[in-house]
């Protein structure tokens, strides 16, 4: 228990002991005398974790030399602070900045702390890439910190062994020099674990090295390689770029730059002088970005790389032939044409981006065309990566294969389940003397090595990182790691056979040289979370060496796309709960992933939603159920990884098909296969339903959408800026009963939604979750449509008329992203009808949920114009998330099963300001009153301490705008959430309401949203033509 | 005393000028109460009786077994969802309560108006209302998310001061549907005050004299005690008028006053009332129809009582008929895409089977009757009362689910599936509909002893030449001779 025995050496010094400071040894002899009787020597018992909980009551007692430094586990004793820590009140949150790798770039985050115990993860302000904001993937972290499934011993051989024991088992069987060993591990921008790689490769000369993520973007690296030599990364600027051209990139999805991308995306879709920027794609499936592109063109992966030559040849004048890439059709040829003098007109302002799926040589021409175009500098810049990998994956299947590998460690990753499968990694490792596996949960990879070390969570760790601008990042942890796990680099450490094992140490010893001295320095970067003036960009020396063109799949048959889930990346989130139910931007899917195919395809295919097809390659097939998605090219196969794990935990136990056993070295991206459909059938949990063709919703639902979710060109816009508005029914506002009056209000919150700029990238919905304590149902639930989020963001696809009065599927014209939460209306149809006045409005305009009152008689939910109101059909919190649940519905708690002493881990997550509800009550968006709550508390304190003068001049004590931020405007990287006081006519909300582009939804009920869309804007290369189909 | 194979008696002839005969065979007032308690007053029941009772208390303990589940569990154990907040339960709720309508309609306003022939049906009748009531009552109770606390709905007084939301239909529903159980339980319990009397006078144990006797409220039958309980049941009749009217418009608010495509409509408050008199009476059919087959009561339950029900089924048939195309005419007539788009989806739409099953059996059906020879035929009437039962709990079903799973925006709009609880408990309910009706025919007077007796001729001699019995084939020569014989 070094954290409470030896306080020295686990981060202490750097919190808010003072006292241990300046006065050490009256402060340990006052300390013990603190302790309840026996305590101290029960202390003294060593890593006995169990003892330890025994006596966790007593922690208050300890709270004094630091919160962050105890593990908190929920406790029934109510003990006072006998010191209290300085700038700590109970019940006060407080905010740490950290860090994190996702993809070997640094994510910034500042996690809120609640009493010892991190709930709720925001971006870092200060990251250059998060600047406040963040993806789901983040937002969704804090839930793996009390993972119930999480592994909580190291184990060898399966049996339950202890870190003491590892360690000694290391001293005395771990090969010297390396020779025989390789080491494995996934991308890390970390400085700390560079050094510690370097120490133990000087160590260990001789051991193999090797990088491996299964959605590494290795083609870019090698074109790099071949534009410039050595190993780069390009660091895109989005907001300069006026002409954006992706082949195939979804740089607006899921992935490691997503914040930075939109952020950048969002401010070039701002009007500006009546311009904004115009993205053209060409890609295989529907990616987020090719919803939000204003040309769009499905192709096949080969065409895609057609198309890259041509712009290439046009542009850079640079020539590669690449195997197997098609010709392009005459209208293709069209578009492209279009899109190169659009390119090339926008010069420095263009910026060309190449997906993971092309081959290097696409990667290399794109390359030479922002070159070509000026681009560097402005839309794009370099820098250099760490890339010192002495192997590949091939490599190292060989090296195990003849037997010259005596031993593994995995760092991290998951090679058991996504390494490519002509490789057999899993029974070579199987098969070798020893392995070692460092990881969150024991998966699969664990469990054919024979050591399995379990991880910190990045939470619970010292660390560091690099962000995509190779700005120094410090991570600092935020609860002492509940089950002992060790970070990546300590346990480098610990097999270099350094010294000093112990994280903050290492970190502090990678910032600067006089680690165990007072340093300002590093105090600012631990609190600031980044080191300031770190920027590495740098243009890249020109030193050409055209590759080969490659290889490309495509055009011939059927073509796979194997793509990462936009939930559970990789398969790394998948026994995730939040990521699990949240539904897929474009295909609304839960829980599953499916193939997707386009609507003409699934027709040939003779399969509908939830078809079972056989999807193979040579021997190796899967059987997935089938998903038409408008906008998919024809006879491509989209097929998401990470799904199909099998032994990771309850929560993803039989979700989705894994995908990885179509994938080989050498068809990494895509392969060509063979597709049949089964005559099975799968339930797939979508959250929106599809109809069908020309069926009587379907047909409902093209009609309504131009009144629901409004949008026109930019041209439209410069003719009539109140286009929006001129839609649809204008509002009569008679009522025949006294309306909500709102005398005496103070302040009348309300809120926006830019539909030009988001994405429907899910961060808000993952925020939302965590933020609100919004349980997850599980897929049976799903797919009974009781899904809880508050937050929802709808998915519409508008057609092609069929010319027989109908539309047609394969007519792809637009693809409506629209968040959806409730609209706090001022007439709200639900407080009308609840009979025992659960649901009334206050008088700053929120419409609120009164728990306690609510019955449970659905009424409002029916009477909601909306339907954002969310009904506890069960008490969600004590069920088990599992698939499947039997005859008794409520399990015993999930969570209480999954641990000892009876204390529920997963209750550590709650945000102690937000009721947890029970079965049988609605719940619905309440703008995050809490959040409101706290800044009004705050601003009526400050304005009672002002002079009369002062009070006089503010009598309705406004708040400052932009002190309040809901959590999904807080996690937003694209800046469409805007929350404020209307009531302040400066406020950004008062301003965006008033904007021309503002429209209330469904305004003629008369409901008088506090919440406004704002029209989105697209910004096609012939807009005129376009508005023809204009919504008068 | 003789009895006369009925099939050979016909009374339903339309000749205005020939007053009907309502009672059959008999002519004195003793062998009517023998043969109308004849089966309550016989050691055993019929063995069918005892067959139904038992499946009914099964069905009706399942409902128990069920609701104990739903509330241990959670109202998940549905099959109602987001959009579809409101499934079977509401569904039932209404069926129920329409199905409920017709007691009242039969005692308050036919009574009122004079319709001699509802004497034979009117206590059955209104047993049946307070049972459906009963059953209606069940479903909005269980239904809400905390049961437990399902008595916020009333304004009871509290240290919270807080009263319930006065603005809601549904506290307006829990009024209307209290108040209608109140009055009609008052107004069925009053006038079977004579018949429990007979009743305790003729018991042959002592418990049942007690029992009886208790209930009885000590009736003597003096003419002071008559006069008095007909004023009451007069006035009660009055009362209970404007219930007939209220109750089902009350309902129909719990959906016209929100504002969900095809729920907001005005023309709900006169087609629910229609819809549920056209339910009530179809039930009454239902159930009439084996009970004067088991009870031997077809000398009092005629072929007329069951054609003018017939008429009333066809009109009340074709006005709620009339009622579904009007909201066609002006879901198109508003122009509102909303609205349309609900009505187009309600016959096009996924649940259209649902809406054309209602569509049969509620116009359609109803039209045979047109026919004088199918409102005389038992197994049509059986067949087509037990349609149209069917086709309003659909009608209900349409309205309900429908509307909610398709409303106004594409993204919320969902599918509603019934679980096997959904589906049990509502057969559960015709359980312990069933074993209360059972129970009542074994136990109580099915038929109204005493008003029956006074419908008959012979309750009312006119004398002075004027015909005794005026039904045909009998002229007032042949009556006087037929008197002097007595």
């Amino acid at each position: 228990m070094s954290s409470l025995n030896e306080p020295n050496k686990n981060g202490r010094t750097w919190w808010r002991s003072l006292d241990e400071v300046i006065a050490t040894e009256e402060f340990n002899t006052n300390l013990k005398g603190e302790f309840p009787e026996g305590a101290s020597s029960l202390l003294a018992t060593g890593d006995d974790r169990r003892h330890f909980l025994k006596i966790m009551g007593a922690s208050m007692a300890l709270a004094g030399l630091g919160v962050t430094g105890c593990r908190r586990w929920p406790k029934e004793n109510i003990v006072p602070y006998a010191h209290r820590p300085e700038n700590t009140m109970p019940g006060i949150p407080e905010h740490y900045a950290s860090c994190f790798d996702f993809g070997g770039i640094s994510q910034g985050v500042l996690v809120t702390s609640n009493d010892g115990r991190p709930t709720k993860i925001e971006g870092n302000p200060e990251h250059p890439d998060s600047q406040g904001a963040t993806d789901a993937f983040t937002q969704a972290a804090i839930l793996d910190v009390y993972d119930p499934d999480r592994s909580r011993k190291p184990t060898y051989e399966g049996k339950e062994s202890s870190i003491a024991a590892f360690k000694e088992w290391i001293g005395s069987y771990f090969p010297k020099n390396g020779k025989g060993i390789a080491v494995v591990t996934e991308p890390s921008s970390s400085p700390t674990f560079e050094r510690m790689r370097r120490a133990f490769m000087k160590k260990n000369p001789q051991a193999m090295w090797v990088e491996y993520s299964p959605l590494a973007n290795t083609n870019q690296q090698s074109g790099l390689n071949s534009a410039f030599g050595g190993n780069w990364m390009p660091v895109h600027n989005i907001a300069n770029a006026t002409t954006v051209v992706s082949l195939d990139e979804d740089f607006l999805g899921a992935g490691p730059t997503q914040v930075p991308n939109t952020r950048g995306w969002a401010k070039g879709r701002k009007v500006d002088h009546g311009n904004i920027s115009r993205v053209w794609i060409a890609e295989p499936s529907l990616s987020v970005t090719g919803s939000k592109a204003d040309e769009r063109n499905a192709m096949n992966p080969a065409a895609v790389a057609t198309l890259a030559t041509y712009i290439a040849k046009k542009i850079a004048h640079v020539d590669i032939a690449i195997d197997g890439a098609p010709s392009l059709t005459s209208e293709q040829h069209a578009w492209a044409d279009k899109l190169i003098a659009d390119l090339q007109h926008a010069g420095k302002h263009g910026l060309v981006l190449a997906g993971v799926s092309q081959p290097a040589s696409v990667h290399y021409l794109v390359a030479g065309i922002n070159e070509k175009l000026g681009a560097v500098g402005t839309t794009v810049s370099y820098r250099t990566v760490d890339g010192d990998s002495n192997a590949t994956i091939s490599d190292l299947a060989s090296a195990m294969q003849n037997s010259s590998i005596e031993g593994v460690v995995l760092l991290g990753g998951n090679l058991a389940y996504d390494a490519p499968v002509d490789l057999n990694i899993a029974s070579a490792i199987k098969a070798l003397p020893f392995s070692i596996h460092l990881s969150h949960n024991e998966d699969e990879t664990s469990k054919v090595c024979k050591w399995h070390v379990n991880a910190a969570h990045w939470l619970e760790a010292w660390g560091d990182g690099t962000s995509t601008d190779g700005t120094i990042c410090i991570a600092q942890p935020l609860i002492q790691p509940l089950f002992d796990g060790l970070s990546a680099s300590e346990l480098l450490a610990i097999l270099a056979g350094e010294e000093v094992t112990d994280g903050q140490t290492m970190v502090r010893a990678t910032f600067s040289k006089n680690a165990d001295q007072w340093n300002p320095a590093w105090r600012t970067a631990v609190h600031d979370g980044v080191v300031a003036n770190t920027n590495a960009l740098e243009k890249p020396p020109v030193n050409r060496k055209a590759p080969s063109g490659g290889t490309v799949v495509g055009g011939v048959g059927y073509t796979a796309c194997f793509v990462p889930s936009g939930t559970v990346w990789d398969g790394r989130h998948a026994n995730n709960g939040w990521l699990q139910e949240l539904p897929d931007t474009i295909t609304k899917l839960t829980w599953d992933n499916a193939a997707l195919v386009s609507p003409k395809t699934a027709k040939e295919l003779g399969v509908k939603q939830g078809d079972m097809l056989k999807v193979s390659v040579g021997s190796n097939s899967v059987t997935i159920a089938a998903l038409p998605v408008p906008g998919t090219a024809d006879d491509v196969v989209i097929l998401p990884l990470g799904y199909g794990r099998t032994f990771a935990g309850r929560v993803c136990a039989g979700a989705g098909v894994d995908i990885y056993p179509l994938r080989s070295s050498a068809n990494a991206w895509t392969a060509s296969v063979k597709v049949s459909a089964t005559g099975e059938t799968y339930p797939l949990a979508t959250t929106q339903m599809h109809f069908g063709e020309n069926t009587t919703p379907g047909k409902g639902t093209q009609e309504r959408l131009p009144l629901l979710f409004r949008e026109g060109t930019v041209e439209q816009y410069n003719a009539d800026p109140a286009f929006a508005q001129h839609v649809g029914h204008s509002s009569h506002s008679l009522s025949i009963f006294e309306e909500q009056q709102f005398a005496g209000a103070k302040y009348k919150w309300g809120m926006t939604f830019d539909l030009s700029t988001c994405t429907g990238c899910n961060a808000c919905v993952a925020a939302c979750h965590a933020e609100n304590n919004i349980p997850i149902v599980g897929k049976d639930q799903v797919l009974m449509g009781r899904e809880m989020h508050w937050l929802r963001i709808d998915r519409y696809f508008a057609f092609g008329s069929d010319g027989h009065g109908g539309y047609d599927e394969n007519k792809l014209s637009s693809v409506a992203i629209q968040p959806m939460t409730c609209t706090h209306c001022e007439n709200a149809p639900c407080e009308e009808v609840c009979p025992v006045a659960a649901t009334v409005h206050d008088t700053d305009g929120l419409n609120t949920m009164v728990y306690n009152r609510c019955i449970g008689t659905r009424y409002c939910s029916n009477n909601c114009p909306f339907k954002v109101r969310r009904f506890n059909y069960f008490d969600y919190f004590r069920r088990d998330p599992l698939r499947s649940t039997g005859l008794l519905q409520v399990q015993p708690d999930y969570y209480v099963k999954a641990q000892s002493g009876g204390k529920t881990l997963r209750a550590m997550q709650f945000n102690p300001d937000v009721t947890v509800r029970m079965r049988g009550v609605m719940e619905k968006c309440t703008y995050c009153t809490q959040r409101i709550q706290r800044v009004k508390i705050a601003t009526k304190n400050a304005w009672v301490k002002k002079t009369d003068a002062q009070k006089q001049a503010d009598q309705r004590v406004a708040v400052l705008d932009g002190s309040i931020v809901t959590a999904c405007e807080q996690a937003c990287p694209a800046g469409a959430i805007v929350f404020g006081d209307l009531m302040d006519e400066n406020s950004r909300v008062s301003k965006l309401h008033n904007e021309k582009r503002s429209y209330e939804m469904l305004e003629e009920l008369n409901i008088k949203s506090r919440t406004k869309y704002l029209a989105r804007l697209t910004n096609p290369v012939d807009g005129a033509v376009k508005t023809e189909g204009g919504h008068h | 005393m003789t009895t006369v194979p009925i099939e050979k008696l016909d009374n339903t002839g339309e000749d205005p000028r020939q007053r009907p005969q309502l009672i059959m065979n008999h002519t004195d007032f003793g062998s009517v109460t023998t043969d109308i308690l004849r089966a309550n007053e016989s050691a055993r029941a019929p063995k069918s009786w005892y067959f139904a009772l038992a499946i009914s208390f099964c069905m009706m303990s399942m409902l128990g077994v069920l609701i104990g589940y739903l509330i241990f569990t959670g109202v998940g154990v549905w099959g109602n969802n987001n959009p579809v907040a409101w499934g079977y339960p509401i569904v039932n709720f209404v069926f129920w309560v329409g199905i409920g309508h017709a007691g009242t309609l039969i005692s308050a306003i036919l009574f009122l108006f004079r319709q001699k022939w509802r004497t034979a049906i009117n206590r059955f009748a209104e047993a049946m209302t307070i049972f459906a009531v009963i059953c209606a009552g069940t479903f909005p109770g269980i239904h809400v998310g905390r049961i437990w606390l399902a008595y916020w709905l009333f304004p009871i007084p509290n240290q919270m001061d807080m009263w319930p939301q006065f603005r809601s239909p549904l506290l307006w529903d829990v009024f209307a549907v209290g108040t209608y159980f109140t009055v009609s339980l008052l107004f069925w319990y009053l006038g079977m005050v004579p018949d429990l009397a007979t009743m305790r006078d003729r018991a042959t144990s002592k418990v049942k004299q007690l029992a009886y006797g208790i209930v009885a409220l000590g009736w003597r039958g003096s003419m002071r005690h008559w006069h008095r309980y007909e004023r009451a049941y007069l006035l009660l009749a009055a009362l209970a008028t404007p219930l007939v009217l209220s109750v089902h418009s009350v309902v129909s608010f719990d959906f016209a006053v929100s504002q969900l495509p095809g729920w907001h409509t005005t023309i709900f408050p006169p087609y629910f009332v229609a819809g549920a008199i056209f339910s009530g009476f179809s039930m009454v059919m239902t159930l009439a129809i084996p009970a004067r087959q088991l009870w031997g009561l077809k000398n009092f339950i005629t072929m007329r009582h069951l054609e003018n029900m017939c008429k009333i089924v066809l009109l009340t048939g074709s006005m709620v008929g009339y009622a579904y195309s009007m909201e066609f005419f002006i879901a198109w007539y508003s122009g509102e895409i909303y609205e349309s788009f609900a009505f187009i989806n309600r016959a096009f739409g996924p649940y259209s089977w649902a809406y054309w099953i209602m569509v049969s059996c509620n116009v359609i059906t109803p039209q045979i009757f047109w026919f004088k020879k199918a409102r005389n035929n038992i197994a049509i009437i059986f067949t087509a009362s037990l349609l149209v039962n069917v086709g309003m709990w659909f009608e209900r079903f349409v309205i309900v689910v429908t509307s909610l799973a398709n409303d106004f925006l594409p993204s919320s709009w969902g599918i509603y599936e019934p679980t096997w609880v959904d589906v049990l408990t509502f057969f559960g309910s015709f359980g312990l509909f069933m074993t209360f009706f059972l129970l009542f025919i074994r136990y109580l007077p099915i038929l109204a002893i005493a008003e029956i007796k006074a419908i008959m001729p012979i309750a009312d001699p006119h004398g002075h030449g004027h015909s005794y019995y005026e039904f045909e084939g009998e002229t007032d020569e042949q009556a006087k001779a037929a008197e002097e014989e007595q």
